[in-house]
């Protein structure tokens, strides 16, 4: 006989509905029998009471205050009965002590979004101005996490062999170029697949995806009148919510299941889906910004507060998250456990991370609890986990993160040092030695690999690839800050000419810098990183901050994969190299080399003498391993980087006998720079046109 | 919009024509019809859609409710289908769960 469970039946009624005391794990709403869990954290709030609404209705059908005996610890939980679950949306009202000197910001008044909201309703249109009288403007639901993976898992490919491409959803496919069915949304992203597999990378970024406010900070440009966004979205409204306005199912409220198909899609077609997650600030700003959860429910517990109650501003956007307090450090894990297990999520990469090393005041810590808790959770062991290891406050860890042997970084100092040299800045050749082969200068002394450095020469911050060889200078007018905004080191060089031109001469060069930055980024050690369009030439017009563009300057242009048909097919290529030859991808420092060559050789025009003196503009390096067996072999990889505006001539390395040189790049022709069945080299050296750059293989004939 | 649902066994299948908006208010009058069937013994189940304008999550959900009761190798065809509707399926990914055709032939 099955006997139903005392626990599914209520005890008491409040407002008119059947409850009982719930339980006070997992925080947010879960599934009890016959009714829904409601848990929320607060330690100083004395009261609370739980809003419930129909979908959409500004007023709530109920308001449920918890009884004394309903609190466990500094947790209210209930169980409420009978309530249709498609048709709920629910928040809470915390009683408690309103005083801003003392961190505290108690407001009855407001109804608090749950912090543990999985799906959030009230702003599924994107661009759609709200409502701002709206009492209870973000709506949490309850989600049902019942989606059929059908088998799928996460990939779990090693991080050596990533190909990276950095996207922001919407301004992939927002442009009617892009072709898609509903663009700017999850739907749009998935139909670009084939694209994205046909390129061969093997993982997306996708720039923040948790809800956020595209209204928050928005304005009117003083001079165009367009307005202006937080387009990019590094400000969160909700940790555990994809952003409804995203999916092209928002408005059915279906943007979890639809998440979930983009997941299931990427990894059908063997890519991993990587989220940039914020987790050093929300969107809820100083004390002059709104209160949509954190600081009505605990201020005090989830900001860095200064000793008279003001916000920290580490971040540079208002607050920072209180992430080493030990309530807030269980947040970030709870939230990152639920992406990596509900969603299939491959990794993560961390806005601003060193803030997460801060402890309550702001100070790094040598050991930070958040990372290392992060670095040996249990469910987020097959996770990647990518650190931005610098912050607004000054703190820049690059190399020194605390990784606890499981961290990469992005590599700050591989991007500066390979735009140097790109444009020919002097005294950078003995950097870039360290930089190509994985930046041991960096990550080997604390016993880290090649892998840790996530190589990028561009990324979504600062400018494209197509600006960096067009542009001297920032040109940021659209931002409405009188282009004051945005980073100014951006080493770039214009080629001649600011801006775009006629000249023939100073396209064709832009082209080949364009070739000779993919070439040295695809042929490094560590994990290369692209960002979105940049195979193509995609430009934001001289902008290097367009975090508040919503339009054409930051939408990719897909017309230009005709326009630059060259560049596309040879970052084609350049990735399936890279994904054919062991050699670029070995993930150890002082490896064994191969049965012909050391691991990693560096030489100059003259082989196994590099030119190491600051005036040396021309390196060339050589890697090689031995191919594992049965089929053996050796595989070995030569590169001739030459950014000296003459031309000169590169003696290769000799090879034994049985083996010869071929031709792969030569970006010296930038119409045809890949070259494939080609016969072996015949001299002993081969002419690197200026500013080219030349790949060559080794092969048994 | 209200809902009217007749539910009647054919030669082969079950058919529910549903006629009408399957929102958050009828979703559950769905739901009772489809309960209703001995789900687990049926080979296929056909739903006429050409009359429904708009399809909630809560009705599609009670869809691919139905069809997690029946037999592995059974069919729940939705025949007519809006192309709003076959596109929130589709980008959601239900479509394992149903068949999408247009006609009772092509079923």
């Amino acid at each position: 006989m099955l006997i139903e469970r005392i626990d599914a039946l209520p005890t008491d009624e409040i407002a008119g509905l059947k409850v009982r005391p719930g339980k006070p794990l997992p925080f947010g709403v879960s599934h009890a029998p016959n009714g829904l869990n409601f848990s929320i954290y607060t330690s100083a709030g004395t009261a609370c009471t739980l809003v419930l609404y129909r979908r959409g209705e500004d007023e709530p059908f109920a308001e449920l205050p918890f009884p004394e005996h309903y609190r466990i610890g500094d947790v209210f939980c209930m169980v409420v009965f009978g309530l249709d679950t498609e048709d709920l949306e629910y928040g809470f009202r915390i009683d408690g002590p309103h005083d801003p000197g003392a961190g505290h910001r108690f407001d009855p008044s407001k109804v608090l979004m749950d912090p543990y909201a999985r799906l959030i309703a009230g702003r599924d249109v994107w661009g759609e101005v709200p409502n701002w009288e709206r009492p209870y403007p973000y709506r949490a639901r309850v989600s049902f996490d019942d989606f059929d993976w059908e088998g799928e898992r996460p990939l779990e490919i090693p991080s050596e062999d990533l190909v990276i491409y950095e996207t922001h959803v919407r301004a992939f496919t927002q442009s009617e170029s892009a072709g898609t069915k509903h663009p700017g949304t999850y739907a749009a992203l998935v139909e670009k697949i084939p694209y994205l597999k046909d390129l061969g990378i093997n993982a997306i970024e996708l720039m923040p995806i948790y809800e956020f406010d595209e209204f928050e900070n928005s304005r009117i440009h003083p001079d165009t009148g367009e307005r202006l966004y937080n387009f990019w979205g590094y400000s969160t409204v909700g940790f555990f919510a994809p952003k409804a306005a995203y999916a092209a199912t928002g408005s059915f409220g279906m943007q979890v299941d639809e998440f979930k198909q983009l997941v299931k899609s990427f990894h059908r077609a063997g890519i991993e889906v990587i989220l940039d997650v914020v987790f050093n600030h929300t969107a809820e700003g100083n004390e002059h910004g709104p209160t949509l959860s954190f600081k009505g429910l605990d201020n005090k517990t989830y900001y860095m507060l200064t000793p008279e109650g003001y916000y920290f501003n580490f971040s540079g956007t208002g607050n920072t998250l209180n992430c080493n307090n030990p309530i807030v450090r269980n947040l970030v894990l709870d939230c990152l456990r639920y992406w990596a297990a509900e969603y299939h999520i491959d990794g993560f990469r961390f806005d601003l991370a060193t803030i997460l090393g801060r402890d309550p005041w702001g100070a790094p810590l040598p050991n930070p609890p958040l990372l290392e808790s992060l670095a040996f959770d249990p469910i987020l062991s097959s996770c990647k986990l990518i650190a931005e290891a610098w912050d607004a406050g000054g703190l820049y860890q690059v190399g020194t993160f605390p990784a606890f042997g499981r961290w990469g970084e992005w590599n700050g100092k591989y991007r500066d040092c390979l735009r140097r040299y790109l444009k020919g800045d002097e005294a950078q050749v003995g950097q870039l030695a360290q930089r190509v082969q994985g930046s041991p200068d960096l990550y080997r002394p604390s016993g880290r690999s090649p892998a840790t450095s996530i190589n990028f020469i561009t990324c979504h911050d600062g400018f494209t690839l197509a600006d960096l060889v067009s542009f001297n200078d920032k040109h940021n007018e659209a931002n409405g800050e009188g282009n004051r905004d945005g980073g100014d080191d951006n080493h770039s060089w214009n080629c001649g000419a600011e801006g775009w031109t006629e000249d023939q001469g100073i396209v064709a060069l832009r082209q080949r810098q364009m070739m000779n930055a993919m070439v040295m980024l695809l042929t490094s050690r560590g994990t290369p990183m692209l960002l979105m369009g940049d195979e193509f030439g995609r430009s934001q017009h001289g902008n290097n901050n367009a975090y508040c563009i919503d339009s054409p300057i930051s939408w990719v242009d897909w017309s230009l994969l005709e326009t630059n048909a060259p560049l596309h097919r040879l970052v084609k290529a350049l990735i399936a190299f890279r994904h054919r030859h062991p050699a670029l991808r070995v993930n150890q420092f002082d490896a064994p080399g191969s049965n012909l060559f050391p691991s990693c050789s560096f030489h100059g025009t003259e082989a196994w003498s590099p030119d190491w003196s600051d005036q040396s503009r021309q390196l060339a390096w050589l890697m090689s391993t031995n191919l594992p067996e049965p089929d053996g072999g050796v595989d070995a990889i030569y590169v001739a980087t030459n950014m000296a505006h003459y031309a000169s001539w590169f003696h290769f390395p000799a090879l034994p006998q049985g083996f010869r040189w071929h031709l792969c790049f030569n970006t010296g022709d930038t119409a045809q720079p890949c070259h494939a069945g080609e016969p072996p080299l015949d001299a002993g050296g081969i002419l690197v046109g200026d500013r080219s750059v030349v790949v060559l293989k080794a092969m048994a004939c | 919009m209200n809902l009217t649902i007749e539910s009647i066994a054919q030669d082969g299948y079950h058919l529910i024509s549903l006629n009408g908006d399957v929102d958050t208010k009828t979703a559950p009058e769905l739901l009772e019809a489809l309960t209703a069937l001995e789900l687990a013994a049926l080979a296929e189940l056909r739903i006429e859609m050409a009359a429904v304008g708009f399809m909630s999550s809560a009705g599609l959900r009670a869809l691919v409710f139905a069809k997690q009761k029946m037999p592995h190798a059974s069919r729940l065809v939705l025949v007519g289908t809006s192309a709003e509707i076959a596109d929130v399926i589709e980008k959601t990914g239900l479509t394992q769960a149903v068949t999408l055709v247009a006609s009772h032939d092509e079923a």
